[in-house]
């Protein structure tokens, strides 16, 4: 088995895509149920998310056997095919209810059109951990990008998720203010050089992800138990999106796996500099 | 600290927020400012299936007044008092909507209603007062005497109950009892989802009931110069004025609701056609009702909006002649018919010969129809689908009387 493969920054990204497309198999399975899985079409992700992460083992135990042809294979294969589903997620749910009016209101109630560029952002991941290398400043910075674009959809959801509401609860503006200073603070290591001082307020700001992620959690599942509903299953489905909230965990550990790689960079080369700067 | 990457952050951020705050605060209020969230969700959430499933109802809600005022899917299914709730998709809801939701916001139109011959005597017409309770079976039966201490009409039971449930109860439904204790739907006016006053004042809304020969009034209004007007008119009036504030400006030329129900000029709206009537020209032999003065002045008030008094006067006189001049026709046939009775030739199963058709014709018919025509300005139905036909009737009950004298005679 080779060396230290636990504590490379790729085996990190390799096993949040394994979590994250397991993780999403029970939330498309939710998200589909709202409309009894109306289209065949609605299944393949589900599919894809309970298939995908059996891949991905295998793919990880090449890894972790330094076999990396089968590794990138497997990698691959399995990105690639995430990539499509995410496109063709996006343009099936472009027919939606916005799609046709062009109304504030229809933009709150239509159906999440750029969720399935999830499953686009996770191919992603993997194609980029196979194609650049994970030792180079470029690998962090994409890692980083990719954080910020997941961000970036947490926070046109928690916008337009809690607007279907009014905001009716003011504690529901939370996910909207904290992934906005996600989405900044994640911006800026990608356009300027920033130091340990910024890196440091950054990990704050996503350990503030990971509490507001935590309690978005527990709230909706609250709300949801506290729901209508012949059986809980229903309260899920039909009420407060239970799973929703854990994206910021979720993407403050993506975000948190890129600038410690990107840190480590800055340390062993231009810190002074940045340093000095500050 | 880099100050640089610290402001870069906070500025990227803020103007997110700032963004998301300016888009929400784009959203009517009157979507957003309600009592429960669900409230605010509701319309949004069920349009994202009904708009697939059920475009048109949809569509008609959002092109609604209550839309505009902010009244949601769910304030009007909500459960009210006496109903039952259904989980459907995360609402509790009631499918059914009747006038004990209604009635939450518009308590005093649904008194009106239930005053009315639209309401419990309109059922009792077709499936006897047997859903009544004896207060309410009283209490109506004094505003409509003869009403509701009736049986069944007998057609129902001879034409069967397929003809009578797409037949006289479509119609008459307008009074039916709900099993939330309320009466009738007001929808059948208003019609669900658009819940439109418009639509309400339409002289082809009364029409979907009040037509064919057995109260030919859209008939009637259509030949009427008012329907003439109307025709011509229509999309010069404004028809979706609100009932406080409805002047002779917005309906220059009466509708059925006008002259009916409205409270045009400030003149008070009601929901009890009744009121202004003085009259019971649908009865067989035709009385004055028993608030006859009363109604009389206010329904002349409404003429006066647009009339001189002379010519209600006038109208009234002329239509008072021929209510008389009928009631004699009616009251010779019927005499006929009393003395067949006394000579039992006639069976005591309705509809049963040729001459109870005949005679239920004369009256139920033609006699009906003279006599609206006559208050209403149809000059012909006053005459060749009024007169004419009673004087035709009359001539084949007299010869179908001694047909059956003669028949017993042998």
């Amino acid at each position: 088995m080779q060396n230290n493969w636990l504590r490379q920054p790729r085996t990190w990204v390799e096993l949040f895509v394994l979590s994250n497309l397991g993780g999403l198999a029970p939330d498309i399975f939710l998200a589909h149920s709202t409309n009894h899985f109306q289209a065949r079409a609605e299944w393949v992700p589900l599919v894809f998310s309970l298939s995908a992460p059996v891949i991905l083992l295998a793919a990880i135990v090449t890894l972790a056997l330094g076999k990396l042809s089968p590794w990138r294979i497997l990698g691959n294969v399995t990105g690639w095919i995430s990539i499509f589903i995410g496109v063709v997620g996006l343009v099936l749910h472009l027919k939606s209810q916005f799609f046709q009016q062009w109304t504030l209101a229809s933009l709150v109630y239509t159906a999440p059109f750029a969720a399935p560029l999830a499953y686009t952002g996770i191919g992603l991941l993997l194609v980029l951990n196979r194609s650049v290398d994970a030792q180079a400043r470029e690998w962090a910075e994409w890692v980083i990008f990719l954080a910020l674009g997941g961000f970036m959809g947490n926070f046109i959801f928690s916008v337009t998720d809690h607007a279907q509401n009014g905001f009716f609860r003011q504690v529901e503006w939370i996910p909207v203010i904290a992934s906005a200073l996600a989405v900044g603070f994640l911006t800026v290591p990608l356009i300027i050089r920033v130091n340990e001082g910024y890196f440091k307020i950054c990990f704050a700001m996503l350990a503030l992800q990971v509490l507001v992620g935590l309690a978005g959690f527990a709230l909706h599942l609250h709300a949801d138990l506290h729901g209508v509903g012949k059986n809980l299953f229903e309260k899920v489905v039909r009420g407060a999106p239970v799973f929703a909230p854990l994206l910021f965990p979720n993407l403050a550990i993506l975000g948190g796996i890129g600038l410690w790689t990107l840190r480590t960079m800055l340390d062993g080369t231009s810190d002074a500099a940045t340093v000095n700067r500050s | 600290m880099n100050f640089r990457a610290i402001f870069l952050a906070l500025v990227i951020g803020t103007a997110l927020v700032v963004s998301a705050f300016l888009i929400n605060s784009r959203r009517p209020r009157v979507v957003v400012e309600q009592p429960s969230a669900s409230f605010v969700t509701a319309s949004g959430k069920c349009a994202e299936c009904h708009r697939n499933n059920q475009y048109s109802i949809v569509h008609e809600y959002e092109m609604s007044k209550h839309a505009a005022k902010g009244v949601t899917c769910l304030d009007c299914h909500q459960v009210a008092q006496g109903q039952t709730g259904t989980n459907h998709n995360g609402f509790v809801i009631n499918f059914g909507v009747t006038p004990a939701n209604c009635k939450t916001c518009h308590a005093a139109i649904y008194e009106q209603f239930v005053r009315s011959r639209h309401a419990a005597p309109s059922w009792v017409a077709v499936a006897g007062n047997q859903d009544f309770s004896p207060e309410m079976i009283e209490q109506m039966e004094k505003l409509h005497p003869g009403s509701m201490k009736r049986p069944p009409h007998p057609l129902t039971k001879l034409e069967g109950g397929p003809a009578a449930q797409s037949g006289c109860i479509a119609c008459h439904s307008i009074g039916r009892p709900n099993a939330d204790g309320t009466i009738g739907n007001c929808t059948f006016c208003h019609t669900r989802h658009t819940s439109s006053v418009a639509v309400a004042r339409l002289p082809s809304t009364c029409g979907q009931c009040h037509l064919g020969p057995d109260h030919s009034q859209l008939e009637i209004y259509t030949e009427s110069k008012h329907g003439i007007m109307f025709a011509a008119q229509q999309n010069l009036m404004n028809l979706n004025a609100p009932s406080d504030t409805l002047t002779t400006k917005d309906m220059f030329v009466p509708t059925c609701a006008t002259c009916h129900m409205s409270g045009i000029n400030g003149r008070g709206v009601t929901h009890d056609p009744s009121e202004r009537l003085s009259y019971n020209l649908f009865a067989e032999v035709t009385q004055p009702r028993p608030n006859a003065e009363r109604a009389q002045a206010k329904m002349k008030d409404i003429c006066l909006q647009c009339h001189t008094p002379s010519l209600v006067n006038r109208v009234y006189t002329e239509g008072a002649a021929v209510v008389d001049a009928t009631n004699e026709k009616v009251l010779a046939a019927k005499a006929i018919m009393d003395s067949l009775k006394a000579e039992g030739l006639i069976s005591t199963n309705a509809f049963s010969q040729p001459v109870q058709l005949t005679y239920f014709d004369l009256w139920h018919y033609y006699g009906r129809t003279a006599k609206h025509a006559a208050f209403m300005g149809g000059a012909d139905y006053v005459q060749w689908h009024g007169n004419y036909p009673m004087l035709q009737h009359m001539v084949e009950l007299k010869a179908q009387a001694a047909e059956l004298r003669k028949d017993n005679a042998k």
